[in-house]
């Protein structure tokens, strides 16, 4: 089987542009939570969010035409592009070997509620092509493609909400094993939207300051924004044009809860799976499992079913392998979070080093993991899990390993 | 070897009828689905018919479970699964029993459940905002309601690629059951017609009469104006032929080949989406291990655009020569339904393959004189095939194609 690897890096985040600042703030516990600016939030009990302030994507890609993309689309073109750039593969002309696959959980909210602030104004002569151009979620993947010639497959969406970014990485990984590309962009975009917010807000899931998983003062997710893409392609390719290795996948799991819309199963059955599926293509044992990124939304009940599902998958190796969430300092970001995960522990298993779990004050007793509390860690990564888990029951795990040749 | 790959069921619920027989007859006595919308109000916008399911009544099909939890697109999906489940003979308790997956193709899943959701919040204020309305806003919401209402544990996939979203979905699962992710998969697409996806297409251009003008959504007809929307699910269910085999269940038919790619001038260049499409095909029939001259069909998914059913007619005529293999043209009686059509398209292919009966495109026949030859019929045809190709293009570029074979016809 072909060796599939990571050889770019683009990251479009609220605590900086570009895979080395993301990387830096997250080592530093660097917050990107804020008050949200976007819309008002007079209706609501919080006003909390991960927003991107000031991105202005001309100043990544000058000739772009900002009106002709829906936000989520232009943080996927500038994390493509950073992404390509990372790689050596700029304007490499890839054409029908290069392919593009992407998750979402909303794709452009924000064309809805443009379609809806005209609706309600009993204004539908206001509703133009550009609903029908930049809503539909698949054309963000498509724009990126045509951007960068990108043409060897359909370029898709898989919309698995929260886990969409690790879905879209399998997919890819998949593409790349079966011969139908040699280069995958692979990763996941979401913008904030007032739409969002309201859905978490309403239930109420989104806390009143900051994001802290597993702590026991916890008080909920935050909803944020971003992109991030990983330029994945055979060993055998990155090794022939001397392009920079992050990390190796090796191999992902996936299951579905099949329980309930937005809870997660109390046993956390299927993450449960999902993480043996992947430990079992990879012909991996728990015990070889250096990091575990966690889902770590901040609300009670991930922390709690993710704490039982990976005590029940990895037994007393659970205590030994330190699990961290960077959502207590990006908030959640909805599509673009398991790719920003991913991105996250490519990163780590080059440079033996973790990332914090921040705000973890007050551990909660019923959360008795090592979970990187507040500070950066230096430790060898030879392997990292990511796990991510989705509205409808989607769970996904995703495992890098170090490359050594 | 990679490993084979059948079809073990079927399911379709369609504006021309709630199960593949019914609509599969339909389409052969040319029955049309299209009618003026009546399920909304198309606010005096010319061009206001589509392929509408007017009489979906959850209960018959799902009993005295509370239904209430599932928006339009979460009704068809779990209705079309169900239908394709049982007759792969895998009943509720099947899902309990082993993991079965599903892979879900949509443009939109709901368009309307996520603007009306917005709108109570803008209109009446946030608070009136509801949780569970929320819960169906995301586009992997009808995979994970059917995945609640039927036990699928396995892993549970929605793709989302425009107009191609049926087909690509099914190629996704014939992957994830090659590559040994999965033994047993239902998959398919769903999409709902609603007010949102109407007023959007109607501004975008592509809407048959649009302009004023009488619609006329003819495949490769003859002043062929756009197309008429519809709605509707179809499944697969798709599996490893051994697991098949251990449990007794019959092929129908087997998937031999897939292919994927992109026209990157989305549309804008002739030549571009002409060769994009045409190297699509010969991609899966490559995969298949099948040439062209064996084809015995093709299902495809012109649907009453005018330049994209020319793009279609040439990369048609391109790889299988002039009049190369029969045609055949649903989108003219059931629309286009969008993320739903391609696997509409499989269903139909399959069925027409088992019956050897090809139905026929009234209103395509004879096709725009301007296209190259195509061996396309008002018709029904008594046909026998044993190898079709399903062709899907997205208004936007996306190119998916898929070949199937007749149980135990593979090369």
């Amino acid at each position: 089987m072909e060796r599939i690897v990571v050889t770019g890096l683009g990251v479009v985040s609220s605590i900086g542009v570009g895979s080395r600042p993301f990387w830096e703030g997250l080592l530093a516990g660097r917050c990107g939570i804020s008050d949200v600016r976007s819309f008002d939030t007079s209706q609501y009990s919080v006003r909390r969010g991960g927003e991107i302030h000031d991105f202005d994507a001309r100043d990544y890609l000058d000739d772009l035409e900002p009106d002709q993309y829906g936000r989520a689309a232009q943080f996927a073109l500038v994390a493509a592009k950073l992404a390509l750039s990372d790689a050596g593969l700029e304007g490499a002309a890839l054409a029908e070997a290069g392919g593009v696959c992407m998750g979402t959980t909303s794709g452009e909210p924000n064309l809805v509620e443009r379609f809806n602030d005209a609706f309600v104004a009993d204004d539908i002569d206001g509703i133009g092509p550009e609903f029908m151009a930049l809503y539909p979620c698949h054309n963000i993947a498509g724009f990126v493609a045509s951007r960068f010639g990108l043409t060897g497959v359909n370029p898709m969406m898989v919309p698995a909400a929260c886990a969409a970014g690790n879905y879209a990485i399998a997919n890819a990984f998949d593409r790349l094993r079966a011969g139908e590309a040699e280069v995958m962009l692979a990763g996941g975009s979401d913008a904030f939207s007032r739409i969002t917010y309201t859905g978490f807000a309403r239930l109420l899931a989104i806390a009143p300051d900051f994001c802290r998983p597993f702590d026991k003062n916890r008080k909920g997710m935050i909803p944020g924004e971003g992109a991030a893409f990983l330029a994945l392609e055979p060993l055998a390719r990155a090794r022939a044009r001397g392009a920079p290795i992050y990390a190796e996948i090796a191999g992902y799991g996936l299951s579905c809860d099949a329980h309930h819309m937005t809870a997660s199963h109390p046993k956390g059955d299927g993450a449960a799976r999902a993480m043996r599926a992947a430990l079992d293509q990879c012909g991996m044992n728990p015990e070889d499992v250096d990091y575990i990124s966690a889902h770590g939304t901040g609300t009670r009940s991930n922390d709690l079913n993710e704490t039982t599902a990976v005590k029940s998958v990895f037994g007393e190796a659970a205590y030994d392998a330190p699990i961290s969430s960077i959502k207590s300092m990006l908030g959640h970001t909805m599509g673009a979070a398991s790719a920003m995960e991913a991105a996250m522990c490519a990163l780590a298993v080059h440079e033996d080093r973790v990332p914090p779990t921040m705000h973890l004050e007050e551990a909660d007793p019923a959360c008795d993991l090592d979970y990187v509390p507040n500070a950066a860690r230096e430790m060898t990564v030879n392997a990292a899990m990511s796990n991510a888990y989705a509205f409808g029951g989607a769970n996904a795990s995703l495992i890098m390993k170090k490359f050594a040749g | 070897m990679p490993r084979s790959v059948v079809v073990t069921g079927m399911g379709v619920v369609s504006p021309l009828g709630f199960r593949l027989e019914a609509l599969f007859d339909r389409l052969c006595a040319g029955e049309s689905a299209l009618a003026p919308i009546a399920g909304f109000d198309p606010k005096g916008l010319s061009g206001a018919i589509g392929g509408e399911i007017a009489d979906l009544n959850p209960a018959v099909y799902l009993g005295k479970k509370n239904y209430r939890p599932l928006n339009r697109a979460g009704l068809l999906s779990v209705i079309g699964a169900q239908f394709a489940l049982e007759r792969a003979g895998l009943d509720e308790e099947s899902g309990d029993e082993r993991e079965i997956g599903l892979v879900l193709g949509t443009m939109f899943c709901s368009v309307n459940t996520i603007a009306s959701f917005d709108r109570t919040a803008l209109v009446e204020g946030v608070k009136y905002a509801k949780p569970l309305t929320f819960a169906n806003t995301v586009i992997n919401a009808a995979a994970g309601q059917t995945a609640i209402w039927r036990r699928l544990r396995g892993l549970n996939s929605t793709v989302a690629a425009g107009a191609t979203s049926g087909v690509q979905a099914l190629a996704q699962a014939l992957g994830f059951i090659r590559g040994g992710r999965a033994d047993i998969l239902a998959a398919g697409g769903v999409e709902e017609f609603c007010f949102e996806s109407f007023l959007g297409f109607h501004r975008f251009g592509l809407l048959a009469g649009a302009d004023g003008d009488t619609p006329r959504p003819a495949p490769f007809g003859p002043g062929r104006n756009g197309f008429a929307l519809s709605e509707g699910s179809a499944f697969l269910v798709l599996e490893g032929e051994e697991s098949a085999r251990s449990r007794g269940a019959a092929p129908l038919a087997e998937v031999l080949g897939s292919g994927s790619g992109y026209d990157a001038s989305r549309g804008a260049d002739r030549r571009q989406a002409v060769a994009a499409s045409a190297r699509v095909m010969r991609r899966a029939l490559e995969t298949a291990g099948l040439a062209p001259d064996d084809l015995d069909c093709v299902c495809v998914a012109a649907s009453g655009l005018p330049d994209q059913d020319a793009f279609e007619a040439e990369a048609l005529a391109e790889v299988f020569g002039p009049a190369g293999a029969p045609v055949m043209a649903i989108k003219g009686l059931l629309g286009e339904a969008l993320g739903a059509s391609g696997a509409f398209q499989a269903a139909a292919l399959i069925q027409a393959m088992r019956t050897s009966r090809l139905p026929g495109a009234p209103g395509s026949d004879p096709p725009d004189p301007a296209l190259p030859e195509l061996d396309l019929s008002a018709q029904t045809r008594e046909l026998p095939m044993r190898f079709g190709l399903v062709n899907a293009l997205g208004f936007d570029g996306g190119c998916c194609a898929m070949v199937f074979g007749l149980p135990g016809e593979a090369p």
